[in-house]
C-alpha cells in the first residue's frame, strides 16, 4: 500500500506522550459527588482540576445520567471517556476506565458505613446539617484521590480525637467567658 | 447496602437527624429553606440573598471567631451549590492562622474546598502550613498535611518538602500515613523534585502500622507503573505481605465484610500484575499466593468479588500459568452467569482480558455474551461491544460490524458514535486479508461497501479521516487488480466511498500522482456517474448530511451533472445554490461548486 501519510505515526506518537504526561497529575479518583434523589447537591469533593463552571456542568450531566437509571442496572456508567460508579442516595465517584469498579463501589459503602457509625444510623438530614463533618470524615478516607485508610476503627479514632479537642476548646472558651462575666 | 437503603427511607420520610451541633438557628433555617425550595430559581434566590448578607457581615470589624467560623461554613455551603463566594476566601485563609484546632481545622477545610493550588492566596497559607507541620499537636500536623495534599504545587513543594520527609518518622501512625500520601502527591505534581527521596517509600513499606504500609502502596504503584524494572527486587516482599494479609495476620480492624484487608489486597494485586507482566521469573513467585486467594475469596460479597476480579486481572497480565488461568476462567464463568448486572459487567471485562491469552475461552460463553448485548442496560451493552471488538476474527467480522453499526446508528452520544465508527472501519480494514477477499466478500453480500456507506453517511464527519482513507485506498487497489470480473453495482458503491475521501484530499493525491489516482480516474465511466447524479440529486434534499458526503455530491454534480444533457446547467446550479443556503457555515462545501 502506498503510504500517503508518512507522518501519521509521529502524530500518534506525540499524542501518546502528551497523554502520558498529563496522566502524572491525574488522580485515581477524580471527584466525589453526593446528590439527592431530586438532584440536590449534598457534598462535592474535587481531586482533579475542575473550574466552578465545569463543576456545575458535571453535576447537571451526571444527575441526568444517573438519576434516570433503573434499580437493577449496573452501578457503573460510562461518561465522557471516564467511568462513574454510583450507589443509591447517589454517591457518585468518577474514575478512569481501567480501574476496578466494584472496588470503588465498596469504597462508597466503606464511607457510608463510617458515616453511619459516626452519626448513629446516618440519614440524609445528618449530612445536610453537618456537611462539614462529612467532609472531615471523607478527608480521612480519601486523600488526593486515593484511598488513604481502610480501617473504620482508625478513622473513627482520629475523628473522635479531633472532635474532643474541638469540644475541649469550646468548653475552655465557655468557662473563660463565664469567669469574665462573673467577674463583672 | 442496608445502610444505603436506610438512608433512602429516611430521605423519603424526612425524619429528624441525630446530633447536629453548634450551628446557629440561622444556618438551620437556611438549610431548611433550601431543602423546601421548589425550583432551582428559588434555591438560587435564597442562596444569593444569603451571600449578600454574609458579604456585609463578614466585613464588619471584630467579628467573634466562632461566628466567623460559621460564616465560613455557610460560604462553603454556598459554593458547593455552585455560587461564587470568593470575597470570603481571605477570611478562610486568616482562619488557618488561628491557634485553636477547631478554627484552624475549619479554615483548612474551607481553603482546600475554595482554592486550587495555583490560586494567588496560596502564598499566604504556605507559611502557616510550614509552621503547623512542626506543631507539637499531632492533630494540627495532620490537618496541615491534608491541606498540603491539595494546595501545594510544583513551586511550593520545596518550602514544605524537608518537613514532610521528617514526618515520615513521626511517632504517630496517622502522621506518617499522611506524610506518605503528601509525598506521593508531590511526586505526581513534580517527579523531579521528589526523585531523590524515593527510597523513603520503600522504607515505609516495612512500617509497623498496616495503615501506613497500605498508604505506601499508592505511590509505589505509580512508581512501578513508570519504571517497572527498578522495583523487580520487591516482588518477593509484596508477595510476602500479600500472603500475610490473606492469612489474616493483620489486625481485625482492617477486616471488611469478612474479608481480610481487601483494599490492601487489591492494591497489592495491581502491583504484582505490573511486576509479573512478561517476566517468567517474577511471575513464578506470585503463582502460589494467587492460587490461595482464588480459593479463599468470598464470592458472596461484593468486596470478595472485587478481589476475585482483581485476581483475574493479575492472572491475565502476568506470565501465563495454566492452573491459574483455569481458575480465572471459572470465576469469569460465575460472574457471567450471575443475576447481578455488576457481576456480569465484570465478567465481560474479565473475558476480554482472558481471550488475549486464549481466544478459545470466548466460545463457551457466546450465549451469555449475546444476552449482555441485548440487555437494556446501556453500560453493559457498551462493555460487550468492547469485548466483541477484541473478539473479531475474519470469520465473524461481518456479523460483528453489522451489529456495531446498528447500535451506532441508534445512539445519540457523539463522542461514543465516533469511537464505534472508527472501530468499524479499523476492523474491516484489519480483517480484509486480501483484495480478493474484499471483492468476493462484497459481491456475495454487497455488505462491506453498503455498510461503509452507512457508516460514513451517519458519521462521516466524525470518523477519523485518516483511518477511513486507508480503507478507501484498500478498496481502490482492489479494483485496480480485478476490475473485469467485478459487478458494476459493486464498483459504483465502492466508488462512492472513494470519492467521499478522494475529495477531502484531492490536491494531495493528484499532487503525488500515485498510480491509484490514475486508476481511479481511469475507472470513471460516464454511465456510473449519471446514475450517481440521479441518486445524489435525490439525497441532496435530505437534511443533516455530513459535509464530506456533501462535498462529494457537489463535485460530482458540478462535473457531470450536465454530462448527458438530461439536466440543464441552471437546474443543477439552482439545486446547488439551495444547498449553499442551507450550509452557509461550511466553506469547504461551497468551494466544490
Amino acid at each position: 500500500m502506498v503510504r500517503l501519510y508518512p507522518n501519521r505515526c509521529q502524530l500518534v506518537g506525540s499524542a501518546f506522550i502528551s497523554g502520558f504526561l498529563i496522566s502524572l497529575v491525574r488522580s485515581f479518583i477524580h471527584f466525589v459527588i453526593l446528590i439527592s434523589r431530586q438532584g440536590k447537591v449534598r457534598l462535592t469533593k474535587w481531586y482533579s482540576p475542575y473550574q466552578q463552571k465545569e463543576r456545575s456542568t458535571v453535576i447537571r450531566e451526571l444527575s441526568g445520567l444517573i438519576l434516570t437509571r433503573g434499580p437493577k442496572l449496573c452501578n457503573f456508567v460510562e461518561w465522557k471517556g471516564f467511568k462513574v460508579v454510583y450507589a443509591s442516595l447517589y454517591f457518585c465517584i468518577c474514575i478512569d476506565p481501567d480501574d476496578n469498579e466494584l472496588e470503588i463501589l465498596e469504597i462508597i459503602h466503606h464511607f457510608v458505613e463510617i458515616l453511619d457509625r459516626y452519626f448513629g444510623s446516618v440519614c440524609e438530614l445528618d449530612l445536610i446539617f453537618n456537611f462539614h463533618k462529612a467532609y472531615y470524615i471523607l478527608d480521612e478516607i480519601l486523600i488526593a484521590g486515593e484511598l488513604q485508610e481502610s480501617s473504620k476503627k482508625t478513622v473513627a479514632r482520629l475523628i473522635a480525637a479531633q472532635d474532643s479537642l474541638v469540644e475541649t476548646a469550646k468548653e475552655e472558651t465557655g468557662s473563660i467567658s463565664n469567669m469574665i462575666s462573673q467577674a463583672m | 447496602m442496608e445502610q444505603l437503603k436506610t438512608i433512602g427511607r429516611e430521605l423519603a420520610m424526612g425524619s429528624q437527624g441525630g446530633g447536629w451541633t453548634g450551628q446557629s438557628k440561622e444556618f438551620l433555617d437556611l438549610v431548611k429553606s433550601i431543602g423546601e425550595a421548589r425550583s432551582k430559581a428559588e434555591e438560587d434566590r435564597i442562596i444569593l440573598r444569603e451571600i449578600e448578607s454574609l458579604r456585609r457581615r463578614i466585613a464588619e470589624p471584630d467579628v467573634p471567631r466562632r461566628r466567623m467560623k460559621e460564616y465560613i461554613i455557610r460560604l462553603v455551603y454556598a459554593e458547593m451549590l455552585g455560587h461564587d463566594a470568593s470575597f470570603g476566601y481571605i477570611h478562610a485563609v486568616k482562619m488557618t492562622h488561628d491557634d485553636s484546632l477547631s478554627l484552624k481545622r475549619t479554615g483548612y477545610l474551607a481553603v482546600t474546598l475554595f482554592l486550587s493550588d495555583d490560586h494567588d492566596l496560596i502564598i499566604l497559607i504556605v507559611n502557616t502550613i510550614q509552621k503547623d507541620l512542626r506543631s507539637d499537636n499531632y492533630l494540627i500536623v495532620c490537618a496541615a498535611l491534608t491541606a498540603a495534599c491539595k494546595l501545594i504545587n510544583e513551586e511550593t513543594i520545596p518550602a514544605v518538602l524537608p518537613q514532610v520527609v521528617d514526618l515520615l518518622a513521626h511517632p504517630k501512625e496517622a502522621v506518617r500515613k499522611k506524610a506518605v500520601m503528601a509525598l506521593h502527591r508531590f511526586y505526581q505534581r513534580s517527579p523531579a523534585s521528589v526523585s531523590h527521596l524515593i527510597s523513603n517509600f520503600r522504607k515505609r513499606l516495612c512500617d509497623n502500622d498496616p495503615g501506613v504500609m497500605g498508604a505506601t502502596l499508592c505511590p509505589l504503584f505509580d512508581l512501578i507503573t513508570a519504571d517497572v524494572n527498578s522495583y523487580k527486587d520487591l516482588v518477593i516482599s509484596f508477595v510476602s505481605i500479600l500472603k500475610q494479609v490473606a492469612e489474616r495476620r493483620l489486625p481485625k480492624a482492617y477486616d471488611y465484610h469478612q474479608m481480610a484487608a481487601p483494599f490492601i489486597q487489591i492494591k497489592l494485586l495491581k502491583i504484582l500484575a505490573l511486576l509479573g507482566s512478561g517476566d517468567k521469573q517474577a511471575s513464578g513467585h506470585i503463582y502460589n499466593v494467587l492460587g490461595d486467594i482464588f480459593r479463599k475469596c468470598e464470592s458472596s460479597s461484593n468486596i470478595g468479588n472485587a478481589v476475585l476480579y482483581e485476581c483475574i486481572c493479575c492472572v491475565s497480565s502476568i506470565y501465563p500459568n495454566a492452573k491459574l488461568l483455569d481458575a480465572a476462567a471459572e470465576s469469569t464463568s460465575k460472574f457471567l452467569k450471575s443475576e447481578s448486572h455488576n457481576l456480569k459487567y465484570l465478567g465481560i471485562d474479565a473475558l476480554g482480558r482472558l481471550i488475549k491469552i486464549n481466544p478459545d475461552v470466548a466460545e463457551e460463553h457466546q450465549l451469555a455474551v449475546i444476552d449482555c448485548l441485548e440487555d437494556p442496560d446501556d453500560t453493559l451493552k457498551r462493555k460487550t461491544f468492547e469485548l466483541l471488538y477484541k473478539m473479531t476474527k475474519s470469520t465473524n467480522v461481518e456479523v460483528i460490524v453489522d451489529r456495531m453499526i446498528d447500535y451506532m446508528i441508534s445512539i445519540n452520544d457523539n463522542h461514543y458514535k465516533t469511537e464505534i465508527a472508527s472501530r468499524c472501519v479499523e476492523l474491516a480494514e484489519q480483517f480484509a486479508p486480501s483484495n480478493q477477499w474484499f471483492i468476493q466478500f462484497s459481491v456475495s453480500n454487497n455488505f462491506t461497501f453498503q455498510t461503509m456507506n452507512k457508516v460514513f453517511e451517519h458519521a462521516g464527519d466524525l470518523v477519523n479521516v485518516r483511518v477511513a482513507h486507508n480503507l478507501m485506498r484498500l478498496i481502490a487497489e482492489g479494483f485496480g487488480e480485478d476490475d473485469e470480473g467485478a459487478d458494476s453495482q459493486l464498483r459504483s458503491s465502492a466508488f462512492n466511498i472513494e470519492l467521499l475521501f478522494l475529495h477531502s484530499e484531492l490536491e494531495f493525491i493528484y499532487g503525488n500522482s500515485t498510480h491509484i489516482a490514475a486508476k481511479i480516474l481511469n475507472n470513471i465511466l460516464c454511465n456510473k456517474f449519471l446514475k450517481m447524479v440521479n441518486s445524489y440529486l435525490r439525497i441532496l434534499g435530505e437534511p443533516k448530511l455530513p459535509s464530506l458526503f456533501l462535498q462529494v455530491i457537489c463535485w460530482v454534480l458540478g462535473e457531470y451533472g450536465t454530462a448527458d444533457g438530461k439536466y440543464s446547467a441552471s437546474y443543477i446550479i439552482g439545486k446547488l445554490c439551495d444547498v449553499t443556503e442551507a450550509h452557509l457555515c461550511n466553506d469547504t462545501v461551497k468551494v466544490y461548486f
